[in-house]
């Protein structure tokens, strides 16, 4: 089949989805069980708030409904029929997975070493990564059905994990598609809800979560089960205070989604120190000398933490001086890191620059040193070259002091871009940076156009056109030149060395390159 | 970074290596003039020749590496040889010519570009190394040169929309005195010596409007004031951009006729 009938196959099969999509009628939802657990009184203004994030969806049997390896920011809860919960063996198709971008370069498969200069990744910015995603967190392998009342889906899209296993329909099946804002309001409004999210997390992924994060990674299986099971989940909002600087601490935070800003109070300013992703942890600092938060923690977005008591924090500590060892040396480091920044506030000002703007994202962020860049094109040139004669990014964007930050893809260590399209076209393969897009497969519905927060996916129009008469119009973003041995052709193509590509996850190197 | 900055290398170690090969040509040039009468036709001046032929072709390839950049890594090491490579080929001329005026016209033609497009191109590197300083450090808004008429008239419709409904006063401060200087592109060869010439000047008519207009209409007037500072920056990206493009001109067109005369002059040899 040519690649013309395979997109307006594919888009017919899109559009028919759409129909079958239909906003969730407040009846229905009254009779889920799914709302039980809302006390009855206030029932009725809950659905009413919640039911424009539902949508009933049906599928036909074999109909794939997640796929392993994708993003997804809703959660599943079945009316009627039966899904099927497919993981495949490690072995067989684990490296063509989508998802997974925190494995260091050496263990990526395909990655090219000779092009390590131009993703900008440092040795020194994949301390303290994890990886946490694409892996068999329910199931180790085979299949398991679920049925009316059970629900899927939640915990990849409140951590924003890729999903870890394929769902399909095992006969005809009818969804209430959920998605992130009203599972949120859910998680608020019921109790009981929450407390079957919040054991499910526990009970299936946190032991495998906290094992991979390094800090825990010798602890015994009996202790880690310890910590599983006393552990508390916090969530908290954009915004919204973790802790105070010279508030009494009391807990260690693991972070295991979104991001939080790490500040410190000189005189009427709050100065940015650094930010906490997925796998990063603080309050050791505050515990192990038993003094007070010497930091203020905020939430940048949606923020998903495990915290644990002081108790457990001195149990682990006390049975494993190693790992106090490793909080110790962290802990001088951050203190440090203050001192420095309280002498030098001006220091903060980049790392507060990419909180603003959403850099922090990052793993590969073209920039554009404009005192020296001459404004030749050349690496608009050598994209364009790379790519079939169309550029993948454009030359302009928001200029903070001498740096451009072009309309290119960052290459978003969770990207929101590859919630939701609707034929599997947007992929990050298991291990790599590159978010790409195959072309083929793209049926141009703009779903990840829209849903990138930066505008670095644009639409093109193809020389082929639709049943509508309409022209085919398709995803375009950079790819970090997959294909290319060499690397990004914007940074090998530039005479001047002004295109730098930088992980904003290495915050030593973002600071040293941009100042 | 002033002008006398952008004098710095940006790779001092090629810097050094250049200096080093010139001295061990120069050496070399001595010893052979001490051994025997220089002359460009034989011998070691012949070979001087030969090996500025060799590196004027590899300047003359500098387009090519876009296509061929992989042998020598990225297109920074290709413009690092080029201008490098460069000066070595006027000094491997000169000691070409054992630093005699040549003898017909062929030669001096030859001479004379070979001088003029090694020192357009480094007026080039210094250009390339200046403007994009000082656009920096001295420019808020950063646009592309294509884009900058659209940008500009895109500018006029804000400012023409900010007036609409403004009082009479206003309305006339803005037709006669504003929306002159804001309808089209100004390049000007002023902002190679200051990108900021002009400005203080420009603003002075708003900075006197504002004390005369009611206290509603002063955001107006700041607004139109904020339009008119970013058409000034467009006008300077629009100058110094232009420049950075047109240098070329004076820099590649004599670089052609050179590697014309070059084939004349080797064939010349070859035949006679």
């Amino acid at each position: 089949m040519s690649d013309t009938s395979d997109r307006a196959a594919l888009r017919q099969r899109y559009e028919r989805r759409m129909q079958l999509m239909v906003p969730a009628e407040a009846d229905l939802l009254a009779r889920q069980a799914l709302f039980a657990g809302i006390p009855e009184k206030a029932r009725p203004k809950v659905i009413e708030k919640v039911r424009r994030y539902i949508h009933l969806v049906r599928f036909e049997e074999g109909d794939i409904v997640l796929r392993e390896g994708e993003y997804s920011d809703s959660a599943y809860y079945v009316v009627e029929g039966g899904a099927e919960v497919v993981l495949t063996r490690e072995s067989e198709s684990r490296p063509l997975l989508r998802g997974g971008a925190h494995v260091p370069g050496a263990q990526r498969p395909g990655a090219r070493p000779e092009a390590a200069a131009f993703i900008g990744r440092g040795a020194a910015g994949l301390s303290g990564t994890v990886m946490l995603s694409a892996l068999p967190a329910e199931l180790t392998t085979g299949n398991k059905t679920l049925g009316p009342g059970e629900i899927f889906g939640e915990i990849g899209a409140l951590s924003r994990y890729p999903v870890s296993a394929t769902v399909r329909a095992r006969n005809p099946l009818t969804v209430l598609q959920i998605r992130l804002p009203g599972l949120r309001m859910l998680l608020a409004s019921s109790k009981d809800f929450k407390k079957s999210v919040e054991e499910r997390y526990r009970q299936r992924v946190l032991a495998r979560h906290l094992r991979q994060v390094p800090l825990f990674a010798r602890v015994e299986d009996a202790f880690l089960e310890d910590i599983k099971r006393r552990a508390e989940l916090v969530s908290f909002e954009p915004g919204q205070v973790i802790a105070e600087e010279g508030s009494d601490a009391d807990a260690f935070l693991l972070v295991v989604g979104g991001y939080v800003k790490v500040s410190v109070r000189a005189g009427s300013s709050d100065l940015a120190l650094t930010y906490l992703r997925k796998g990063d942890y603080a309050g050791e600092s505050a515990l192990l000398l038993e003094d007070q938060w010497p930091f203020a923690l905020q939430a940048l977005e949606h923020v998903e933490v495990v915290k644990l008591t002081r108790e457990m924090f001195r149990a682990v500590t006390a049975a494993y001086p190693d790992i106090e060892d490793e909080l110790w040396s962290q802990a001088v480091a951050r203190l440090k890191a203050r001192g420095a920044l309280k002498r030098n506030p001006v220091s903060s000002e980049y790392v507060q620059m990419a909180m603003e703007t959403g850099l922090i994202h990052g793993e590969s962020v073209l920039l554009i040193d404009l005192a020296t860049c001459t404004r030749c094109d050349e690496c608009v040139r050598g994209c364009a070259d790379a790519h079939g004669g169309e550029p993948r990014f454009v030359r302009e964007g928001q200029k903070y002091r001498r740096w451009l930050v072009p309309t290119a893809c960052y290459q978003c260590t969770d990207p929101v871009c590859m919630i939701d399209c609707p034929t599997g076209a947007i992929t990050r393969q298991v291990g790599t940076l590159e978010v790409t897009i195959d072309q083929p497969t793209c049926i141009g519905c703009s779903n990840c156009a829209n849903r990138c927060p930066w505008g670095n996916i644009i639409m093109v129009e193809k020389d082929e056109k639709r049943a509508d008469g309409k022209n085919v119009e398709v995803a375009t973003k950079c790819d970090l030149c997959l294909t290319r041995p060499e690397g990004p052709a914007c940074v090998q193509m530039c005479p001047h060395g002004s295109a730098v590509r930088i992980s904003f996850k290495d915050l030593d190197r973002v600071t040293s390159t941009l100042t | 970074m002033g002008s006398a900055g952008a004098l710095r290398p940006k790779q001092p170690r090629n810097t050094w290596l250049t200096g080093a090969a010139a001295a061990v040509m120069l050496f070399l040039y001595a010893v052979a003039r001490a051994i025997a009468p220089w002359s460009p036709k034989r011998g070691a001046g012949l070979v001087f020749g030969v090996a500025a032929t060799v590196v004027i072709v590899f300047e003359m390839a500098y387009p090519l590496r876009r296509a061929r950049a992989r042998p020598l890594g990225t297109a920074q090491r290709w413009l690092q040889a080029h201008v490098y490579l460069g000066v070595l080929a006027l000094l491997a001329v000169l000691i070409h010519t054992g630093f005699r005026a040549p003898g017909g016209l062929m030669g001096w033609s030859l001479l004379l570009l070979s001088a003029w497009t090694t020192v357009t191109g480094l007026v080039g590197v210094w250009l390339q190394k200046w403007l994009p300083a000082v656009m920096a450090e001295g420019l808020r808004v950063e646009a592309l040169y294509e884009r900058i008429p659209a940008l500009v008239q895109h500018l006029v419709e804000e400012a023409d929309a900010l007036v609409v409904n403004a009082s009479d006063a206003l309305e006339r401060f803005y037709t006669t005195e504003v929306r002159g200087r804001l309808a089209a592109v100004e390049p000007s060869w002023l902002y190679l010596l200051d990108v900021r010439a002009g400005r203080e000047r420009a603003l002075e008519p708003f900075r006197r409007m504002i004390t005369f207009v009611d206290p509603e209409e002063k955001e107006i007037v700041n607004d139109l004031m904020t339009i008119r500072m970013e058409k000034m920056d467009l006008d300077v990206h629009y100058s110094l951009q232009g420049v950075l493009r047109r240098w070329l001109i004076v820099h590649v067109p004599p670089a052609a006729l050179l590697m014309a005369l070059l084939v004349l002059h080797i064939l010349a040899w070859a035949v006679y």
